[in-house]
């Protein structure tokens, strides 16, 4: 096969994955960027962003928002890597017994986490009729219950990923280090960490971009305000109608998904060169 | 040997071939008369679309009664288009106005839609009048109903905001929205009322304590000047706002505030009639769970169906049989008895053990046509009560 003719192949078997990307997803997003521009009479104009960045309430939004998602990232990648670490070096009958179940979140639906998380944790639920009502924090429709959600979603997919970055760290590499006398700690920060900190960038700019589009869980579990921008996106377009201002919301939304994946790209990059 | 094998397998096999052949062929001309044949029936009948929306009950209503009557009527037949809430019932409208511009066939015959529909159905001359000749059965609609009409819809059912509470603490129910306030405030934590951008149930308190400050036919005002006169509803219900539950929280969604009300987490809720009296029913709630209207009461109202004029006699006939079949005594009990909703006929035309099961709701609702203002509240509800 001649060189053209390849590379016309290799185009022919992407094309199908770009028409559906291009009609299901680029398409929708140009739509809604030309409606985020757009007032209430159809001309150009900036109001829809003007309202989104002046009004109180909804800079509050974008700030709840960023507060959520950086905690619950902060809280899934550190303790998913705890777990992803002691499965790789530990091999009792409680790590073989986690390996097996750490990942069974992820075959529950959504709505039904949430719904059983509710009753679990709610006032008067589960768990404060077995400690006293008196002695639970209060989780439900509040910042902490939206966390806790997250944690449930995403650890079981980021310790995946860190698992198998870390079980691609030969074991020659640590016994040597071993050999020559290196402390657990040295070992840790010298080798494990560095050869895992890609596979955590990874994991940072997937966990990022699903919390910060959720609507689920912030919707039936969050406070009423502030709320996260996929609950407020929601209220604007299907309770006020006002769908150039939801425009403006998820132009927002993917331009915070787009300077994570930008970040990630660019470190990429970086360590080609 | 082994040729002649070869040969008899040869044969038959060209043999099973032309028989499966001709037997297709056989198939083929039956199967085709049969599509004649019912087409030809097909012809006969009058095919009417009917365009609704809503929440699941209103389906499986639907779901029950079109049976029923293609069964008394075998020369109508009824398609029905249900759109879930949120998704999209205002493209009916928009379908209907679209089609009537450019004088077509909208293909819409019955469309099932609120007092705002109506309105503007009459602006853009979208439906054909209905009136006691076409529709006989309107004679046994409740005449209270029937306003606001303007002779274009039958209403055929309704539901209300009703307070719903645990009979095993409250003693004293509230009759008055007076009392109400005033009850929030001696139990503070032990009411809520859901986000009313997230449910009607929450939405119709909101509604009621704005205008239970102005004159009764503000409700029906439209104009965006009235929007300054909500200022005391809203410094009332920033008032409650600290003595709701847990000082400020609204669930989501009318099921929301039941699952609270039916986990002993508050003791009073607004709830629809329909919602509240089917879960009873089905004891998802509890059975200390009472129901009881305010004098004046919450909003509510009824659900209209409208005939939609596309100029197709024979179609507008069959749909003027359906809407009368809507209002037999059979359906409207139907009504009652699945939907949990109020009948759209007088009650005397009913059972009356039916009627007992609905005393505790009977009072009278009040309808809101602020149209869009509706909206107007939410957000400002949005602004400064939920962000307190």
């Amino acid at each position: 096969m001649s060189k053209r003719k390849e590379n016309l192949l290799g185009i022919a078997m992407v094309m199908p994955s770009f028409i559906s990307l291009l009609i299901l997803v680029i398409w929708p997003v140009m739509i809604s960027i030309k409606e985020s521009f757009m007032n209430g009479e159809g001309q150009f104009s900036f109001e829809n962003y003007i309202y989104v960045f002046t009004e109180p309430m909804m800079l509050n939004n974008i700030k709840h928002t960023v507060v959520v998602t950086l905690i619950s990232c902060i809280i899934v990648l550190f303790i998913s890597y705890f777990i992803a670490i002691y499965l790789r070096f530990t091999s009792s009958k409680i790590a073989n017994f986690i390996r097996k179940t750490y990942f069974i979140p992820m075959f529950v639906p959504g709505i039904i986490a949430i719904y059983g998380f509710i009753n679990t944790y709610r006032d008067n639920g589960w768990i404060a009729r077995l400690i006293g009502q008196e002695n639970l924090p209060v989780l439900m429709y509040d910042i902490k219950g939206v966390v806790m959600m997250n944690m449930w979603f995403n650890i079981p997919f980021t310790t995946m990923l860190l698992v198998s970055a870390l079980s691609a760290i030969p074991d020659s590499v640590i016994e040597s280090a071993k050999d020559v006398g290196a402390t657990k700690l040295k070992i840790f920060w010298k080798f494990i960490f560095p050869l895992s900190y890609k596979t955590m960038l990874v994991a940072t700019t997937f966990l990022f971009m699903g919390i910060v589009g959720s609507f689920t869980a912030p919707f039936l579990v969050d406070s009423n305000a502030p709320q996260m921008l996929g609950v407020s996106m929601q209220q604007h377009f299907s309770v006020y109608h006002e769908f150039g201002q939801a425009s403006s919301i998820a132009v927002i939304m993917f331009i915070m998904s787009a300077g994570i994946g930008y970040l990630y790209i660019h470190s990429m990059m970086k360590e080609e060169k | 040997m082994y040729n002649r094998v070869k040969k008899l397998a040869k044969k038959s096999a060209v043999l099973g071939m032309t028989g499966l052949f001709a037997l297709s062929l056989t198939a083929c001309g039956s199967s085709e008369d049969a599509a004649t044949t019912s087409k030809e029936s097909e012809q006969e009948k009058t095919e009417i679309s009917l365009y609704t929306g809503g929440s699941l009950n209103v389906k499986e209503f639907w779901q029950e009664v079109i049976p029923a009557f293609e069964e008394e009527h075998q020369n109508i037949d009824v398609e029905l288009v249900f759109l879930p809430a949120g998704q999209g019932g205002q493209s009916t409208m928009d379908r209907l106005i679209a089609a009537k511009k450019a004088n077509k066939d909208s293909e819409v015959d019955i469309y099932e839609g609120g007092l705002a529909d109506i309105v503007v159905g009459e602006e853009e001359g979208l439906f054909t009048e209905l009136n006691e000749s076409n529709i006989p059965n309107l004679a046994n609609v409740k005449a209270e109903n029937l306003e606001g009409t303007n002779g274009l819809a039958v209403p055929h059912r309704a539901s209300s905001v009703v307070l719903a509470y645990n009979s095993d603490v409250v003693k004293e129910v509230p009759e008055t929205p007076e009392e109400m306030y005033q009850w929030i405030k001696d139990n503070p934590g032990r009411f809520a009322y859901n986000d009313p951008t997230t449910g009607g149930s929450g939405s119709s308190f909101v509604l009621t304590t704005i205008y239970n400050q102005l004159p009764p036919e503000a409700m029906n005002v439209q104009d965006e000047s009235i929007m300054e006169d909500w200022d005391k509803g809203f410094d009332i219900l920033s008032e409650l706002d600290s003595y709701m539950y847990r000082e400020g929280v609204y669930p989501k969604k009318n099921q929301g505030t039941l699952d609270l009300l039916a986990n002993g987490e508050v003791d009073i809720i607004p709830a629809w009639s329909d919602m509240a009296l089917e879960q009873l029913d089905k004891e998802l709630i509890p059975e200390n769970i009472k129901l009881k209207q305010l004098t004046p009461g919450f909003t509510g109202g009824p659900a209209y169906m409208m005939l939609a004029d596309n100029g197709e006699e024979e179609r507008t006939e069959a749909a003027e049989t359906f809407l009368n079949y809507v209002l037999t005594p059979e359906v409207q009990e139907t009504v009652v008895n699945k939907m949990y909703g109020y009948p759209g006929i007088e009650w005397e035309f009913l059972d009356e053990e039916m009627q007992k099961n609905f005393e505790s709701v009977s009072g009278d609702y009040r309808i809101f046509n602020g149209g869009k203002l509706g909206e107007e509240v939410n957000k400002r509800w949005q602004k400064e009560i939920a962000s307190q």
